[in-house]
């Protein structure tokens, strides 16, 4: 009985798929402390109130995927190899550290060397979902949610397959 | 050796003493959850399923509520999904593919004479399987994790590229359990039929709803071995990264809707073969004559059976298939309207001139002959493909099937609830309550969907959650929805009938249709070892052939649990066999199993390492443990 008390407590918002969140939800998201170096920072508060879902959300993952493949991530990262115009995403090696917020921060106000800022493009909480697949792409161990695989010809292992290659480097 | 004490010339209540001795199941909860009694377990299973049924009718009520006006604002989206995905596989795999096998548990080893199903432990663990399988997708639909892909859970959306979560996986590895609890019931229904019939129950004297049940039987072990390739392959996609379902990779999408249909249209026959064999038995009682045509009214089973297998691809018809493929698949659905037709005629013959007596059972079989003639009706105008190119994913399909289903199976099911209802509790449902429940079911199901076949002839798709208010729609809708609470009275009324029944309604002697077949030879409810004799049988309608007394045999062991096989052809006396004790093993594999099928929904190591409690507790199982039972 406890077992199925705790499996009841742990799944309960694992699976849930908040397709739109309410407007102001979604405008406090963007509320990100950032660092002046740009560097690190204090996601907004409503992100923990959420349950931080963008790592440990399938849906949300998933949603962030799609992203991923539509707004041209490819064209720069690969299939998160990385290319000659753009770093590899699922070596485990951050430019600017693998924090959550850092992310966001790179995709919201964009990079020096050619990253584009996507904050006139998604919405607050289109980044953090991209953010959170872009993570996970380069995450040191797997985690429980992942998006699956892709109807493509194949040319790495899955996302709910690959850990990063190299050794950790925060836990 | 020591003298084997036998039944021959006995009196009788020292013989009843002596089989109480050796068939009753031990008093208390473990006496409950041990007993492999086909009686105990046949009532289980079929409280188990219409519990599903209720929880699958909450769930077409949300629905109905929902779409009651346009921009309905009760479910979501996503909810929405959930909703109608559950309902389906509710209804489907929980509720009318087991209520049917529980049926069969129940009444096919007391209808063909013989004192337990074959395998009863086999039996056993079949129930807690199909228990434990609906608990898995109702623990997942309360945490908002429930399938969410429809009942057919079409690649690629229930594939890993646009079904995220577990969900689309909880789908597959439920079906999994209701395969296993299916297939384990179906062979135990075979032997039952083959091997243990009373002496002389030749084939041509087994009661029809027995031959329904036999037919029942070999679909579904024909049928589930596609659906276990294609739920497998689906979650070895899913999970283990192969790529069966990719067409990138050289997979192949449609792969999944042929392996479904080959699986997915049988079930309806599933569904519907042992429905008519209920239909046959209710008609014959209540006519006062056996069913005209009784050797066409088996071959119209047997070919429903082989047909049932030629015709899954009319549910591809708009996938754009190859031309002669299409003509070939609508000319087979048209054809199985020559079994149903013929049927339907040996039913009318049946009718002809017999003054049936009305009782809510007949109310029922009436209710089914009206339905169901429409549902087929529709059925033929969706076998053709010009129509169906039209009407394909419309609210005229959701009417159609509605009435082929409900109509179809559920109402000779209710039917056969009312006349069976004696024999599985010893009293008679209360026939006014069932009256007005009959009324309401019947006219609240016609009134809700009728109006369907409009609505999808106007041009309302299926399985959206809301409509526009511009769009013509909200009228019907809304008196659809008003008509299936009436519909939902019925069913309320139904249980409540069913319910109070069980305590207080009249007490049923034996016999109180003044039916023929064999379960009406023995008390209600009958005792474990079902018959203190084997009846012999001596024509296809035993209890009015000789009224008085039935012939039975003798010579069976007292001191263990044993009963008579006999030939498959003319059920001549073959051997006397042993039938296992009750255990409490089929039980723990079936926990065992559970955990491994629902582990290996988050890593397939779970197949290694759960494999080995399953092992473990089936060697417990088959571990010979010198009881008489054991003797060769």
């Amino acid at each position: 009985m406890a077992i199925l008390a705790l499996a009841l407590l742990g799944a309960c918002k694992r699976e849930v798929r908040e397709l739109r969140p309410d407007p102001p939800v979604a405008a406090a998201l963007g509320g990100v402390a950032a660092l002046p170096v740009g560097i690190g920072g204090r996601p907004p508060e409503v992100y923990f109130a959420l349950g931080k879902p963008y790592r440990t959300n399938a849906y949300q993952l998933s949603e962030g995927k799609r992203l991923y493949a539509w707004f041209g991530c490819a064209e720069c990262h690969g299939q998160g190899e990385g290319t000659a115009r753009g770093p590899a995403l699922l070596d485990g090696w951050w430019n600017y550290g693998p924090a959550m917020e850092t992310i966001y921060l790179s995709l919201r106000d964009g990079r020096p060397g050619g990253m584009p800022a996507f904050h006139t493009r998604l919405t607050e909480d289109q980044l953090w979902q991209l953010a959170g697949y872009v993570q996970q792409l380069g995450a040191y161990s797997g985690g429980a949610a992942a998006p699956g695989r892709s109807d493509e010809p194949p040319v790495r292992p899955a996302e709910n397959r690959a850990p990063a290659r190299f050794a950790p480097l925060e836990p | 050796m020591r003298a084997q004490p036998r039944d021959t010339g006995r009196e009788e209540a020292a013989l009843e003493a002596s089989l109480a001795a050796v068939w009753s199941s031990r008093p208390g909860l473990l006496g409950w959850l041990t007993t492999v009694d086909h009686k105990a377990i046949g009532r289980r299973y079929i409280v188990t399923a219409f519990l599903f049924l209720a929880l699958g009718g909450v769930l077409a009520l949300l629905m109905r509520w929902q779409l009651a006006q346009p921009e309905g604002r009760l479910l979501g989206p996503d909810r929405y999904n959930q909703v109608f995905t559950m309902h389906g596989t509710t209804m489907m795999f929980l509720f009318a593919v087991p209520v049917m096998e529980a049926m069969g548990v129940y009444l096919v080893p007391l209808m063909v004479g013989t004192r337990n199903i074959a395998f009863p432990r086999l039996n056993a663990f079949s129930y807690w399987v199909y228990l434990f399988g609906g608990a898995l997708l109702w623990i997942a639909f309360l945490l908002d994790m429930a399938p969410d892909v429809g009942w057919f859970a079409y690649v690629p959306l229930a594939g890993p590229q646009y079904g995220p979560g577990k969900r689309a996986d909880i789908w597959a590895q439920m079906i999994t359990f209701t395969e296993v609890s299916a297939l384990a019931v179906a062979v135990g229904l075979v032997v039952t039929v083959f091997k243990q019939r009373a002496p002389g129950m030749s084939l041509d004297r087994i009661p029809l709803f027995v031959w329904a049940m036999l037919v029942t039987s070999f679909v579904v072990i024909l049928a589930m071995p596609s659906i276990v390739l294609a739920s497998t392959a689906l979650i070895l996609d899913r999970l283990v990264g192969t790529q069966f379902f990719n067409p990138a990779a050289g997979g192949d999408v449609l792969l999944w809707q042929h392996l479904f249909w080959f699986f997915g249209h049988p079930e309806v026959y599933i569904i519907f073969i042992p429905a008519v064999g209920m239909v046959s038995t209710i008609l014959a009682t209540f006519c006062r004559r056996p069913v005209f045509g009784y050797l066409a009214m088996v071959l119209a089973l047997v070919g429903t059976g082989l047909l049932a297998f030629g015709l899954w691809v009319h549910h591809m018809f708009t996938t754009g298939l190859p031309r002669l493929g299409e003509s070939f698949f609508t000319a087979s659905s048209m054809a199985i309207a020559v079994p149903s037709g013929l049927q339907i005629f040996c039913w009318l013959a049946t009718l002809w001139g017999a003054r049936p007596r009305l009782t809510v059972p007949m109310l029922y079989v009436l209710a089914f002959l009206f339905t169901f003639v429409l549902g087929g009706m529709t059925g033929v105008m969706v076998a053709s493909v010009p129509l169906d190119t039209q009407l394909h994913d419309s609210f005229f399909v959701v009417a159609h099937f509605h009435y082929v289903l409900v109509g179809g199976a559920v109402f000779p099911l209710l039917g056969a609830i009312h006349y069976w209802y004696p024999k599985l509790t010893g009293r008679l449902m209360e026939e006014r309550l069932g009256r007005w429940a009959w009324g309401l079911v019947f006219g609240g199901f016609n009134l809700a969907f009728f109006p369907m076949h409009l609505l999808g002839l106007w041009g309302m798709p299926r399985r959206v959650y809301t409509y526009p208010p511009e769009l013509p729609w909200g009228g019907l809708n809304l008196f659809s929805s008003l008509s299936a609470a009436l519909l939902a009275a019925g069913f309320l009324l139904f249980f409540w009938n069913a319910w109070r029944s069980a305590r207080h309604g009249e007490a049923a002697g034996p016999d109180p249709w003044g039916a023929g077949t064999l379960e009406w030879a023995t008390s209600s409810p009958p005792p474990p070892w079902n018959f203190t004799r084997i009846p012999v049988v001596e024509g296809a309608d035993p209890l009015r052939d000789s009224p008085d007394a039935l012939k039975v045999a003798a010579g069976l062991r007292l001191d263990r649990r044993e009963l008579l096989l006999t030939s498959v052809m003319a059920a001549e006396p073959e051997a006397r066999e042993s039938s296992p004790r009750d255990s409490v093993w089929p039980l723990l594999a079936a926990i065992a199993t559970t955990a491994m099928l629902i582990w290996s929904i988050f890593t397939p190591w779970a197949v290694v390492w759960g494999a080995i409690p399953v092992a473990a507790t089936l060697i417990f199982w088959f571990w010979p443990r010198g009881t008489p039972e054991d003797e060769s």
